[in-house]
């Protein structure tokens, strides 16, 4: 569906920057030690916008929140505004969403359909294909000689989709979509592929602003079941009454996998996410369907479905099974974040099952949400307590779950033992430093080797 | 759209006016002091509570900035707004401990009859002003649309929306009622 | 009145649709609406753009591809910013499967709006 876009030397990007030095020195993490510095270090954060932000592939919308052509959503990639739009031949196209003539903002929407996008400086008008078609008072332009073809709005290098979730990159020598996702696309259809019809966005977006760096989000997802015993006890008890499941007591039956960074922790209780937003229609909506992605995706992925369970795709999109909630942490500095949140659903869904999950993961994973609620803070002061000189020369723990690699699981990815782990964050972490060492793509170590078909 | 059908505004006497600015105040005053259990006996039995999230569309959109079906941070019943108050009152809600010191600032009160007797059409502005140890200081501005019910000698809600300015929450969380 | 010339055969137009016709040395954009047909000016009066590529909104406007103004199409008149002035329209006349225009003549619907 979605086709690269062509017209790549539209898009500048300088040579690589020179890179902070010793970078090699902000974590040791075989024996599970990392420096502060690269939760407040501004040089650290600009070459993230650079090596992470401006390289990666980014999740920028749900196939199903632009249907129609015209529909568009403007997002973030980084700091990167870009505007994502369904195109008439039903592909996507990104765009840099900033004027060609003197950089103005040019759509002021955060979506919305349009059969042209016009800046409100000078009136310069762009078809939803970026060309740029006219501007008011052309004719002054005509008489200088202005050549309309080369003044588009900036492209994404690459814009493609998997299972309904649209990603770009920004760099054009990134590789595949497909080789960027690697084996983890194994683990992604247990969610986005466990019914026939796929997923949907719901409901709209809620944004907010926490004062964090973006990697305390992002690894919370990436791995950390094991605070949501002692964070979220309040929010659990609200919900369901009871404390959160004691999942470190039941190690045999849960995981860590991650691959390229991504990460996944689990276990097969197939509905203990769901649980939590403490609706009976939720809860037999899934028991029954499990049975049915167990003959489509094998019983392991059967029991994912709304288990307990966290997953971050690297570097700054995340995702509850269960409790629906899809959300992307984008950059503000050093210290802050912009968080997106939507609820996506399975597409061929009761729509009483739907409302049911777009008021539950509200409930529950908003900024007014139970559980969500706690988190803001503990991610906040770990950021926060950093501005004292001494204070981020002492360096942090993440060293749970060594030597719990399993090799003989059979699943793709990393795989370990146990979802109280830190295995997840640890691969994170890696994948971080590889890319921010790397001065290009072609540098970047392939620690994990696909299995999966990755051509496209 | 509306939590409450358009209705033509007829006036309400000075009295009626007074009780349910008193009666708006005193909530206002049970959130500040964090009187939880106090404060929910002041919604109705089939309360809605709504404070949608804002969308920037283009004025010619007509999908509005809100809608039902759309972003919320309360799409609430009575159980939701009672587990609420339920995290609110754990040993654990570690978002609460130290205390916020809330400040629920209440004016413009306009009152009309609703469409049966004893229900009103009451609209307000409302500035929530939260502080939370050192330097958290949030900020939230708006205006509410109720629909009150008289129950004995006072109110109860039975519905209310409430339209903030914000479209991006300027803070990392929402612990208070409005 | 001049001799009408032929703008379109009517099968060639789908109802609907808009389509650039050059036309006794000036380009037109011929327009079918509901198995009407009429003819304007093809350019817009606000900035450079081809209205033949807008598209017929509200069952008889025209937005202008560029910048989204509007036009009334069977009087020309302009509907909305940042159009100002009316378009240039020209009266057709059917005849049989074919459509002819008179470059001389508004079109009826304008010559009624002045």
């Amino acid at each position: 569906m979605c086709n690269a876009n062509d017209t790549q030397p539209r898009l500048k990007r300088r040579p690589v920057g020179r890179s902070v030095e010793h970078l090699e020195q902000l974590m040791d993490l075989e024996h599970g030690r990392m420096s502060r510095d690269v939760f407040w270090d501004r040089d650290i954060y600009e070459q993230e916008l650079e090596r992470i932000f401006a390289r990666c592939w980014l999740f920028v919308a749900h196939e199903s929140q632009i249907p129609k052509a015209g529909d568009y959503v403007s997002t973030y990639m980084g700091e990167d505004n870009v505007l994502i739009v369904r195109q008439k031949d039903g592909s996507v196209r990104g765009f840099l969403n900033t004027c060609p003539h003197r950089g103005n903002k040019v759509c002021f929407a955060d979506l919305g359909n349009a059969r042209q996008f016009v800046c409100n400086y000078h009136g310069w008008a762009f078809g939803i294909d970026g060309a740029l078609k006219g501007m008011h008072a052309s004719s002054a332009y005509e008489e200088s000689g202005l050549d309309k073809s080369a003044h588009g709005l900036h492209p994404v290098a690459q814009i493609d989709s998997y299972r309904g979730l649209i990603f770009a990159t920004l760099d054009p020598q990134a590789p595949s979509l497909a080789e960027y996702l690697g084996d983890f696309r194994y683990y992604l259809d247990a969610i986005f592929d466990m019914d026939e019809g796929g997923t949907e966005f719901i409901g709209g977006c809620v944004k907010s602003v926490i004062q964090c760096n973006w990697k305390f989000a992002s690894e919370n997802f990436v791995g950390d079941i094991l605070h949501a015993g002692w964070t979220h006890d309040s929010g659990a008890k609200a919900m369901v009454g009871g404390p959160v499941a004691e999942v470190h007591k039941f190690p045999e039956q849960s995981y860590h996998v991650n691959f390229n960074g991504h990460g996944w922790e689990f276990n097969q209780d197939i509905v203990g996410n769901a649980a939590t937003l403490g609706d009976k229609e939720i809860m037999k909506y899934l028991y029954v369907l499990q049975p049915k992605v167990a003959e489509r995706l094998g019983e392991l992925r059967s029991k994912m479905i709304g288990a307990i369970s966290s997953c971050t795709l690297f570097p700054n999109s995340s995702f509850l099974p269960g409790q629906n909630t899809f959300r992307t942490w984008h950059p503000r500095g050093p210290g802050a974040i912009e968080l997106h949140t939507w609820t996506f659903v399975n597409r061929n869904a009761p729509q009483a099952v739907k409302d049911a999950w777009r008021k539950g993961t509200m409930m529950t994973f908003s900024p007014s949400g139970v559980f969500e609620m706690d988190d803001g803070e503990n991610w906040e002061y770990s950021t926060r307590t950093n501005s004292g000189f001494v204070t981020r020369q002492q360096d942090l723990y993440l060293g749970l779950g060594h030597e719990t690699r399993l090799t003989d699981t059979g699943l793709p990815g990393n795989v370990y033992r146990g979802q109280i782990n830190e295995a997840n964050q640890r691969a994170f972490y890696q994948r971080w430093f590889d890319l921010m060492e790397a001065p290009s793509w072609g540098c970047v170590p392939q620690r994990d080797v696909a299995t999966m078909e990755v051509k496209a | 759209m509306s939590a409450v059908a358009r209705l033509p505004e007829i006036p309400v006497d000075a009295e009626t006016q007074r009780r349910i600015e008193q009666f708006l105040y005193r909530e206002a005053r049970l959130l500040d002091d964090e009187r939880w259990d106090d404060w929910l006996a002041l919604m109705a039995e089939d309360i809605h509570y709504w404070m949608p999230t804002m969308e920037n569309r283009r004025r010619a959109d007509k999908l509005g900035a809100y809608a039902l079906d759309r972003g919320a941070l309360y799409n609430d019943n009575r159980l939701d707004l009672t587990r609420r108050v339920s995290r609110f009152k754990q040993p654990s809600a570690w978002a609460e401990d130290p205390p916020t010191r809330h400040a629920h600032v209440i004016s413009g009160v306009e009152v009309y009859q609703g469409e049966r007797t004893g229900e009103y059409v009451v609209h307000s502005s409302f500035v929530n002003y939260r502080s939370r140890v050192e330097r958290d200081n949030d900020l939230l501005v708006g205006r509410r649309e109720d629909l009150l019910r008289a129950v004995g000698d006072s109110f109860q809600i039975v519905r209310r929306k409430i339209l903030m300015t914000q479209s991006v929450l300027m803070a990392k969380n929402l612990n208070t009622f409005l | 009145m001049a001799e009408p010339i032929f703008l379109i055969k009517k099968s060639d137009l789908d109802a609907g649709c808009v389509r650039r016709v050059e036309c006794g040395g000036q380009a037109l954009a011929v327009y079918n609406l509901g198995g009407c047909f009429y003819a304007t000016q093809d350019g817009c009066t606000h900035a450079t753009a081809s209205l033949s590529e807008g598209e017929i909104i509200d069952d008889d406007c025209i937005a202008c591809p560029v910048h989204d103004g509007t036009f009334h199409i069977p009087s020309g008149q302009a509907m909305s910013f940042p159009c100002e002035h009316a378009l240039r329209t020209f009266k057709v006349i059917e005849q049989g499967d074919e459509v002819l225009v008179d470059l001389e003549q508004e079109a009826d619907e304008a010559a009624d709006a002045i």
